[in-house]
């Protein structure tokens, strides 16, 4: 009916007809998601605000009481720019648009928060960055002097506990995911199916008996005894992911390079090993985020302040001065916050490649 | 035996010891070992001293006859891992994989990316966040709100609804994890099946229930056990924002035995307590690999030269 139509002489109504009709389509697509966006922006607020806050009060609180004018103040900048920009987003596919809008909003939302609270920004509560002592500072009367290390041991010893276990795993998961992956020997399946048990099996549980192992082997409050337990309770996962990337390498190349002379061992280290190079960028990476941030292990398992790492010198700290200032906690915070949050976002591309029985990890 | 094949199984050995070896001694001391030590030391009397004095099944008799905190504990994390599951893991997090892909890419990804926030930021900080949301003072977030914006009295919700609290903060963080697995299964459905569906006159719902929800079956059921197991054993928040209290009025299960052998030296009734959580863990793991994909893990090696 409709083609008759527009084959006769008067096709133009009807042609009217389509526009409009593709206009309202468009319009309730329009409507549809603009309500799916603003749900999600209302959904999203209890996460949002408090990290955006954590970071304005690092940057604007003094000691005593803590203002949140500036926090809303740049709410009601920060607000708008997102819903004008995603309504922009929405209605124009026009890439160049699209970041010319985002540009264009970015200077606006930059300058008005400049002139709005640009004036109450320091750099006051990162103080504790050079400064040893500032947590007796704050609390002269509560706290005995040199209780608190200063916050760059904290720093170097989570550096170290991280890093020594990223590599202590990054060997040994990538020589037994090799070796499950590509070699039969007896007793493979079970290994297999013993190492999946325990990569499934909740480690928390062994806490209690993890520590007396640590207190009999003289390993407790040390750095060296909850790198190894550490180590050692993700393993099962890492040999796993490391298993799926060898598993993806072509037997061609190990087979071209074994009729080529090369022994195992060497087709291993010279031949596959480059080949799984963005599953272990991706191993390391996580290995140290996870340690970065452990707590519960380290908090059951290093004492003296000597060898606090960053998750307890922040939780000591906010013990300590939660009340009295609150910027300092959330400097902290965000000092403590940046390393792994940077690692996440810049290596995001080779996170994403971990899978595990056809689970992301 | 000829001498090359002695050389051939010594060096099987060799290949062993070299590539599993690191290995096996790891998880052997770390992970099996205290699996027995724990099951040991439930059957004895080890307090805060850290000796052991003698074999005895008190620790058995104790928590089946006269710990009547054990049972309101046992209540208490019934209540906290049901409904943290069936709101925020399975429930939020369907919620929100469906409409961060419904709508354009860039913003999916952004509102994605914020949800990720509390898992990618150490459990310290993101209790402390909560702890400065529901602070009683007037400063605390939700306060602020509560009191500016709508007019009403400040509220404490640690103290009058800690079991709110560490449902929400313990939700928050799973629905993001559903979110990521669910993502990519609806990612991973044909783009064809929506046009067709669309073709044949079905609207957004009817989308969701007859294209998306069947394609969503397997990870939502890997996803139920999954994260029941880590609510039951993790109490990393908990202690965090509530210390399990006020008094025990938060102490789930697995709380209640690291609060017993740490807090009260009581180690070897801890461990007692954690013997279930591991029987728990072991059964619940078996049940686990058996929705893992076996026969491709378990697929033998093409080469046979050692």
């Amino acid at each position: 009916m409709r083609v008759d139509t527009l084959e006769t002489p008067i096709a133009v109504p009807a042609w009217r007809g389509w526009q409009s009709l593709a206009r309202r389509a468009r319009l309730r697509r329009l409507g549809n998601q603009s309500a799916l966006v603003a749900f999600l922006l209302i959904v999203s607020m209890p996460i949002i605000l408090p990290y955006f806050w954590m970071v304005v009060i690092s940057f604007t609180a003094r000691s005593g009481g803590v203002s949140t004018d500036v926090l809303w103040t740049a709410c009601a900048v920060v607000i708008p720019a997102v819903l004008i920009y995603s309504v922009v987003h929405l209605m124009i596919p026009v890439k160049t648009v699209r970041v010319l809008a985002a540009i264009v909003l970015a200077v606006i939302g930059a300058t008005a928060l400049a002139s709005l609270v640009g004036d109450k920004l320091h750099w006051l509560n990162y103080r504790f960055l050079w400064r040893a002592n500032i947590i007796e500072e704050i609390r002269t009367k509560a706290t005995a002097g040199g209780q608190f290390p200063s916050v760059w041991i904290a720093f170097r010893n989570s550096l170290a506990l991280a890093v020594s276990q990223t590599l202590i795993i990054l060997a040994v998961a990538s020589l037994a995911g090799y070796y499950i992956s590509r070699f039969a020997f007896r007793g493979r399946e079970a290994v297999l199916q013993g190492m999946l048990v325990l990569h499934a099996f909740p480690a928390m549980t062994l806490i209690i008996p993890l520590f007396l192992i640590l207190h009999w082997v003289g390993l407790l409050d040390t750095i060296l005894g909850v790198m190894l337990v550490l180590a050692t309770i993700e393993l099962p996962f890492y040999v796993f992911v490391m298993k799926g990337f060898f598993d993806a390498v072509p037997w061609d190349i190990e087979m071209s390079a074994m009729t080529d002379g090369a022994t195992r061992r060497q087709a291993f280290r010279l031949v596959v090993l480059p080949q799984v190079r963005v599953g272990l960028i991706a191993v390391a990476v996580f290995a140290f985020i996870r340690a970065w941030e452990e707590y519960i292990f380290v908090r059951t398992m290093l004492i003296e302040n000597k060898n606090w790492v960053m998750s307890l010198y922040l939780f000591w700290v906010s013990d300590d001065i939660m009340g009295v200032d609150y910027g300092i906690v959330a400097a902290v915070c965000v000092f403590y916050v940046l390393p792994s949050l940077l690692l996440y976002v810049f290596c995001q591309k080779y996170l994403t490649q971990m899978t595990i029985g056809g689970i992301r990890g | 035996m000829p001498d090359f094949a002695r050389a051939q199984v010594r060096r099987q050995r060799a290949n062993f010891a070299l590539f599993l070896g690191p290995a096996l001694v790891l998880l052997a001391c770390f992970f099996v070992a205290p699996v027995i030590v724990d099951v040991v030391l439930a059957f004895t009397d080890m307090d805060r001293t850290l000796a052991v004095t003698q074999l005895t099944l008190e620790n058995f008799e104790r928590m089946a006859t006269r710990d009547s905190r054990l049972i309101a504990s046992l209540g208490l994390t019934a209540i906290f891992v049901l409904s943290t599951l069936s709101i925020f893991n399975v429930t939020f997090a369907l919620l929100l994989a469906i409409v961060t892909t419904a709508v354009p890419k860039a913003l999916g990804a952004f509102f994605q990316a914020a949800w990720l926030l509390p898992r990618m930021s150490p459990s310290v900080v993101y209790a402390l966040l909560w702890l400065w949301v529901v602070d009683p003072n007037e400063r605390g977030l939700l306060n602020q709100i509560l009191v500016h914006v709508l007019g009403m009295a400040p509220v404490d919700l640690r103290g009058n609804q800690p079991l709110l609290v560490i449902i929400l903060a313990n939700g928050f963080i799973g629905a993001s994890l559903g979110m990521i697995i669910f993502t990519s299964a609806i990612r991973s459905i044909p783009e064809h099946l929506f046009h067709a569906a669309r073709a044949d006159g079905a609207g957004s719902l009817a989308i969701v229930r007859h294209i998306v929800l069947p394609a969503l079956r397997w990870p939502i059921s890997y996803m139920t056990i999954h994260q029941t197991l880590s609510l039951l054993v993790s109490f990393e928040y908990i202690l965090l924002i509530t210390g399990g209290g006020p008094f025990y009025d938060t102490t789930v299960f697995s709380l209640y035995a690291y609060r017993r052998a740490f807090e009260n030296g009581q180690y070897a009734y801890g461990a007692a307590l954690s013997l279930i959580l591991i029987v728990i863990g072991v059964v619940a793991a078996l049940g686990m690999w058996r929705l893992m994909d076996m026969r491709r893990l378990l697929q033998p090696p093409r080469i046979e030269v050692h």
